[in-house]
Formats: C-alpha cells, structure tokens, sequence
C-alpha cells in the first residue's frame, strides 16, 4: 500500500479513536449521571439538571481536552520539523510561558475579575506577543539557533515577570493558584471557553498544516528546502504565529499541560515513514487522544481533589518516552 | 541558619531594648489594669480588638483590617498603625500584649514569647459558643471583661430576634432547606465549622454533610450541581482577583438560579468569631424562610 | 535556460567571498567549478541557485532577475555539499521531495521522473531502505537522485561525487555529461582534478573570489594555473585521446597565491 493510502488509514484511525475518548469523557464525572438520557432531555429541550451537567461541564470538557490536545500534538509536530530536533516541544519558542504571563498580568491587575474570561484572554495577548516579538526576529534572516536562543530568552523573561507579577500581586493566594494552575487541568471549564478558543485554534491549525510541504523539504536541510522553492522566512513566520494561536490558546484555557506536544510526535513518527509534513495531522489526533484519556482516567483514580493534568500526561508520557529511547538504542527489539 | 540565628538575636536585642521603656512613655490616662500597647497580627483578632479595647490601647493591627471588603471594622481602622506581620514592625511597637491566629507565622511569636511578652492566641471557632468563649477571652486580655460580657449579650439578643418569627406551626422536626456554601476554588464547608452552626441556626440543612465533607473540603462542579441544593451560598462580594473565583462566574452557576436559589453572604461575616455572625444568621435565616414559602 | 551572474559580490563579516565576479551557465554544457578550499565556490553555487542574495550583481534567468518560489524551483536543481538529512525517511521518499516545486499537480509525471532518478543513479533497489542505514555513496547517489527528480533545466551540484568510491564517480560524472547531452545545463564543483579534465565541457577556475581561468579543462589546468592556483606539480599527458591531469606533488617554489 502507498505511503499516501496508510497515512490517510492512520490518520482515520486515531481520529476515530479520538471521537470515542471524546465520547467516553463525558460518560465519566463525578455526579452519578444517565447520559443518554441526558442528551435525550438535551435533544428535546427538557431542562434537567442532568441536562445542565451534560451541557455545562461534561461536554465543555471533552470539547477542550479535544482541542487542546490537537493544538498541542500538532504544535509538537510542527516545532519538531522546523527545528529538525526530536526534542523539541510546543513551548520552545516561548509562546507558553508568555501565555502564562498574560494571564497573570491580566487577572489580577488588569480586569480584576470583572468578566469571567479575562484569564484566557490575558492568555492569548501574551502568546501574541511573545509571537510578535519572534516574528520581527525572524524577519530578518535569522537561523534556526537563533530562533530557538529567542524562544529561551522569551520564555525566562516571561518566568521573571510571572514571578515579579505574582511578587507584586494584591492577593495573598496568587503563587499558590499560579503554581497549580501551571499543571494544567480541565476541570470545570465553561462552553464559554471553548468559544474563545476554538476560532484562533483552528487558525492555528489551518497555518501549521499549511506548511506540511515545507517541513518536508527541511527534511534536507535549509538550503535544500529553499531550492525547493520555500521561502523560509515566511515559513518560520507561519509556524510561529500558528503555535501562538494554537498553544497559545491551549494554555489560555487548561493551563500548561506538558508532554503531550513532546510524546505524542515522537510516538507516531516511525508509523508515517518519519515525514514531518504527515506527522502534523496525525501528532494533532494522537495529543487529543492522549490528554482524552488522561483527563478521563484522573477522574476514575480515587484521589481528590483530582490530580492534575498534566501531572497525568507527564506520568503517562514520560515511560512511553524512555521505553521509545531504549529501543531506538537498541536495534534489536 | 547561622544568618536566621543572627536575626533572632538581633530582634532579641531590639525587643528587650525597647520593652522596658514602653510603660514610662505610655499615657496614664488609660485603665491602669490593661494593656497599653497591643499588636494584633491576625484579621479575627483585630476586628475583636477594635470592637472591645481603647483606641489608645492599640498599637497595630494587620494591613487587611483597613480593607472594607475583608473587615468589619474597616471604617474604625483606617486611622489606626498597620503592620505586615514582619518581626520589625512588632519590635518596633514595643508592645505588652500581642493577639494572633492559630496559623499565625510561628517565628515572630515563639520569639515574643521567649522574650516574656504576652501572646494570645485566637483558635477557629467552631460553633457559637466557641465565639462567646474568644470574645470572653480578648475582653478579658485587653482588660474589658465587661465590654466582653456586653457584646455576648448583644449577640445572643440578635440571634434570638432571628430566631423568634420562625415558630413551627406543625407538629414534628421540619427539615430545613437544603444547602449547601460554594467558596472561591470550589470549597464548601461541612460539619465541624461555625459556617455549619450558623446554617443550622439560621434553619437550613448542609448538604456537604451528605458529601462526607469534615470541616473544609474542594467539591468538583458537577457534584454542586447534582446535590440537589435548594440553595446555594456564594461568597457576597468579590475580594481581591483570584483564580479561585472563576468557579463562581461558571455558566452553570447562573443556570442554575432557575432551581437554586444564590444567597450572597459577605465572608466576612463568617470568617471571623464576633458578633458579626448574627448578621449571617439574619442573612439566612430570610432565606431559609423565603424558600419555605410557596 | 540561461543563467548569467554578473558583478556578484558577497561580503560576510566585512570580508569578500565572492568579488565582481561574472558567469554564464548554457544548457546542454556540462561546466566544472574547480579550485582551491575558499575560493567561494559553494558561495558561487548558492547565490546561482538564487539562495544567497550577493551584496551586489544580479544573477539572470533567461535575462530576468527571479523572485525565487517554486516557478524557478522547477527549472533549477540544487545539490547542496554534506548531504544533510534530518529523518530517517527511506530513499524512496528523499528522491520525491524534488517533485516538490511541481505540488504534484501530475502524479502519474511524478511517480515517472522519481522512478528515472533512482534508477539512473542506481538506487532504485534501496528504495524502501531508511536513508540513515545506507553507506556514504549509497546516501550521496540518493540525494543526487531527488536533484534529479526536479527534472530542472539546470543543475547545480556542489562536490556531487565526494563520497562515492571510484566506480560510482565514473558513473556520476557519466552520467552528468548525458544530462547535458540531452539539453540539461550541469553546474558541478569538483575537486578531483582528473575526473574534472576528462569529463567537463567547460571549466571555471576560481581562486579567492575570483575567476582565474575560464575555458576548455586541459587549457584551465596548465602547469602554471596548477602550480600558482593549487600549489601543485601534475602529471599532464593524453590516454585514449581524453586529457589526463594527476596532481603528483605540491609545487616547490610557492604555496597558494592568489591571482595577483
């Protein structure tokens, strides 16, 4: 079978694993909960409390741990390709740690609670500025070191100013709610959230699996890939701004869910020939599948109040990290 | 460590310095039996403060006491010294009495009382009598024991003014609403609280009980919603921009007034003992009445 | 089609890599870039195939300046030197990524051209090995074959046949001059002299920056330019009427001296 027909395979496959996490999730909560009687009263406008349950919270749920997860495993993908690095994660150019830091400026000094979705909001102006910061860089014909040089700088100042914002912030509890906050967790979050997000998200995606061909050409080197006809540049410009949309809003919305954008990449390269511009949509169906099933397991392990996130993904990822590391080392399985 | 040492040491020397000349400079006019310079470093213990000592009595109280949305006392302490809780600040005092909370930064009092300064200590109260027994307590500290006696009986009148136009028309235990308190960061309280005795007081019946929640605990969103609360207490008013309070702005919380009803109750008027908690009580209780009607 | 540089200059970090130097490129020639390590032949190379802007000049296209993108990247290969692969794709999947330019817009042309490529640089059997598990030839073959896939007027080839064993240099330089009998113009940087003088049509001795000579190989390779240019004595003679040129030993009086 051609390379072409089983990437569409696998990438129908995990898509349709993912619906099903999607759909297991709001099977799993904390209230004793009929769901398909649920949906019916939905479906017919009865106005339930298992309804509401199902609307309110289940649903916003399974639709964030769906987003996010596609924003971070294609994100992953993408920052892998262009920085030809296995290595590399979806926070490298430091649009996560600038979400961080909007958020915080914002929320407690900014709106000071005046509307419930100022903390996403915050988040999503700091990722388009840290953006906007590497892509004035990036126009001038910088390489990749220097990128990844302005990715590291971007995200210690942010570290500094979260911490100096957190220092200076009226409220007594603030360190002790970022510093949770950062594990990322998708409890209790709003249909609200997923209409803020879910139009930048997926101008995010649309940007990064735009620039599949050119990962691909990467493949070669720099040299070979704009002989090819890409102009790196724009390239570089394009994967910034759409890991700022996607990432950035991820972080907005769930906090810093690690590993995913890491793992699930590496993962699933050998199954598509390693070719970078496949790997994009496939790491995107794979991240929602992995945080679907961590956020879905967290809430069956018996341990309150629920663990956190991306605590889970990164106990979930990091074996299947090292158990990848050892056999890569060893040629025999 | 050795630097720690140092800082004892040093406060030590400041304190001890400082102590002995309090009294000579103190004015003679207040009550020769109390203290004359006392610092609170706890927001309970200066609302307590404010309400039964002298002004001239009080040499600090915490920064939060000024802040109107924390304080019940904030309009009398605005022209009062504030401090941070830092050992300077307390030495700098030269205080004779100093009143904390149960959770008060250990370091600052371990040293006041080495240095032979009298430190009081407000615990949680856990129901009414525990906060008849602390206002007793810091009356009896700062050397007003009547005033102590007074503000008991102030509240006792108020609680019995709530409770007297409830009388039980039908026969039998008549079981209140059901309730249930949904605090910043999804927190509610359970049994083993004076939030707790206060529902009880004002008539209503806490649904955490039924959650196996002891004391404080986190409840997830869903389980809210599920618990078949008729009414739901939310904090009153907004205090300073926290995370915690994006549970309260959750959607599902306003689709839910249609079933539930939301009775605001300004945490100050439950957070501390004083008698501040007969206004919850009041608040309540009209609630709970309110919810019996058809 | 046509490429004329002219007047280039590159400047790097306040020195001159290339010094207002001009070169045309001709189809169906196959033109032989020779001279000593920093002469900026690859420099050359780079700003030809429209990767490098020089400081100053034009290189033209058919007599048109060229906005890059994939209309010039169809007509114009480039075979970088080092042959950088990042993924372990197979060999198959390296050689398609010189349909790229033509965003597979004829399949059935792509899987023709990929099919021709592999075989003419005799990879075709590796076609479902990983490109990291072949040896320096097998790998160097491969990624001259994706240049080729482009199917482009022009190629252009830094050190082509570098890592390649003696048999497989035949074949590469062979099987360059048949692109450039059959219309392709074949820009090659080459540092084996002798292969240089038997196969190319045309040589370009560049020495820092500069073109020192420029003309038929026997006539760029006389003992002067070798001895001034390379610092080198060669053996110079004729076998089966084709020049032979042997770097033998390292000229006594000089070392490298630039064109003066």
């Amino acid at each position: 079978m051609s390379g072409r027909g089983r990437h569409g395979l696998l990438a129908t496959a995990l898509g349709a694993l993912a619906l099903l996490c999607a759909a297991a999730s709001t099977m799993v909560g904390y209230a004793p909960l009929d769901v398909a009687a649920a949906a019916g009263d939905l479906l017919s406008g009865r106005d339930t409390l298992g309804a509401l349950v199902l609307l309110e919270l289940r649903v916003p749920r399974a639709l964030l741990g769906l987003l996010v997860g596609f924003s971070l495993g294609i994100a992953g993908a993408a920052m892998q390709g262009l920085l030809r690095n296995p290595l590399a994660e979806p926070g490298i150019v430091g649009v996560s740690g600038a979400a961080a830091l909007g958020a915080v400026l914002v929320f407690y000094f900014g709106a000071a609670g005046a509307f419930s979705l100022a903390l996403p909001l915050g988040g999503i102006a700091g990722a388009a500025a840290a953006a906007g910061a590497l892509l004035a860089l990036a126009r001038g014909n910088t390489g990749t070191t220097a990128l990844i040089l302005a990715g590291v700088a971007v995200n210690s100042l942010a570290g500094a100013l979260t911490s100096l914002a957190l220092n200076l912030s009226p409220s007594p509890y603030a360190a002790l709610e970022i510093v949770f906050w950062l594990m990322g967790s998708l409890a209790d979050r709003s249909l609200a959230h997923v209409g803020l997000v879910i139009a930048p998200m997926a101008a995010g995606w649309l940007l990064l699996l735009r620039a599949a061909p050119a990962l691909d050409a990467l493949t070669l080197g720099e040299d070979v890939a704009a002989s090819l006809g890409f102009d790196l540049r724009r390239l570089r410009a394009g994967l910034i701004a759409g890991t700022a949309l996607a990432v950035g809003s991820a972080v907005s919305v769930s906090g810093a869910v690690g590993f995913v954008g890491l793992v699930v990449p590496h993962l699933l390269r050998p199954l598509v020939g390693q070719k970078p511009g496949q790997l994009l949509l496939v790491s995107g169906l794979g991240g929602a599948v992995l945080t679907l099933v961590a956020d879905t397991g967290l809430r069956l392990l018996p341990v309150r109040p629920e663990l956190k996130l991306g605590v889970v993904t990164a106990i979930l990822g990091a074996p299947f990290l090292l158990h990848l590391l050892l056999r890569t080392r060893n040629p025999n399985p | 460590m050795a630097r720690r040492l140092l800082g004892v040491v040093l406060a030590g020397l400041v304190l001890a310095g400082l102590v002995p000349t309090g009294p000579a400079l103190a004015s003679s006019r207040t009550a020769a039996a109390g203290p004359r310079r006392i610092v609170s470093l706890n927001l309970c213990a200066d609302e307590l403060l404010v309400r039964l000592a002298d002004r001239e009595q009080i040499a600090s109280v915490t920064w939060l006491a000024r802040d109107p949305r924390a304080s019940t006392v904030a309009a009398a302490a605005a022209d009062l010294p504030v401090n941070h809780g830092m050992t300077e600040e307390i030495a700098a005092a030269r205080p004779d009495l100093v009143l904390v909370g149960r959770h008060t930064t250990r370091t600052p009092v371990a040293l006041l009382r080495r240095l032979g300064i009298t430190v009081v200590e407000l615990d949680l109260p856990r129901s009414l009598d525990d906060v008849r027994a602390q206002i007793r307590a810091v009356a009896a500290a700062v050397g007003h024991p009547a005033r102590g006696e007074a503000a008991v009986a102030a509240l006792d009148r108020h609680l019995a003014a709530v409770a007297a136009p409830a009388p039980a028309p039908d026969p039998g235990p008549v079981p209140g609403a059901r309730a249930l308190v949904l605090r910043p960061a999804g927190y509610t309280v359970g049994p083993g609280s004076l939030v707790d005795t206060i529902l009880e007081r004002a008539g209503l019946r806490n649904v955490a009980a039924e959650l196996g929640i002891d004391g404080y605990g986190q409840v997830p969103l869903e389980t809210v919603v599920m618990a078949g609360a008729e009414v739901l207490v939310v904090d009153g008013e907004a205090e300073s921009p926290s995370l915690a309070t994006e549970i309260l702005g959750h959607p599902v919380i306003g689709r839910l007034a249609g079933r539930v009803r939301l009775v605001p109750v300004p945490v100050r008027l439950w957070a501390c003992g004083g008698p501040q908690v007969a206004d919850a009580v009041r608040i309540l209780a009209a609630a709970a009445r309110q919810d019996s009607a058809p | 089609m046509n490429i004329e540089a002219r007047g280039i200059t590159v400047e790097k970090g306040g020195s001159a890599i290339l010094s207002g130097l001009d070169l045309s490129v001709r189809p169906g020639e196959l033109l032989g870039l020779v001279g000593p390590n920093g002469a900026g032949k690859s420099t050359l190379l780079r700003v030809l195939a429209g990767i490098e802007p020089p400081t100053a000049g034009a290189v033209l296209y058919d007599g048109a300046r060229s906005v890059g993108g994939p209309a010039l990247a169809r007509r114009l290969a480039y075979l970088p030197q080092g042959g950088e692969v990042n993924w372990s794709v197979t060999v198959e999947d390296a050689v398609a990524l010189g349909r790229l330019p033509h965003r597979g817009l004829d399949t059935a042309r792509d899987a023709a051209a990929i099919a021709a490529a592999m075989a003419a640089t005799g990879v075709a059997a590796l076609k479902d090995r990983r490109i990291d598990t072949l040896s320096g030839g097998e790998r160097m073959r491969t990624l001259l074959a994706r240049a080729l896939a482009v199917e482009a007027e022009i190629l252009l080839a830094d050190e082509p046949i570098a890592a390649l064993d003696p048999a497989s240099q035949l074949d590469a330089m062979a099987l360059l001059r048949r692109l450039a009998r059959a219309g392709t113009g074949v820009v090659a940087v080459l540092h084996d002299l002798s292969l240089a003088v038997r196969w190319c049509d045309r040589l370009v001795l560049m020495a820092t920056g500069s073109v020192v000579a420029e003309g038929a190989p026997s006539a760029v390779l006389d003992a002067r330019n070798l001895a001034e240019i390379f610092g080198i004595e060669a053996l110079r003679t004729e076998w089966e009427g084709q020049p032979v040129v042997v770097p033998w030993r390292r000229a006594e009086r000089t070392g490298r001296t630039g064109p003066g």
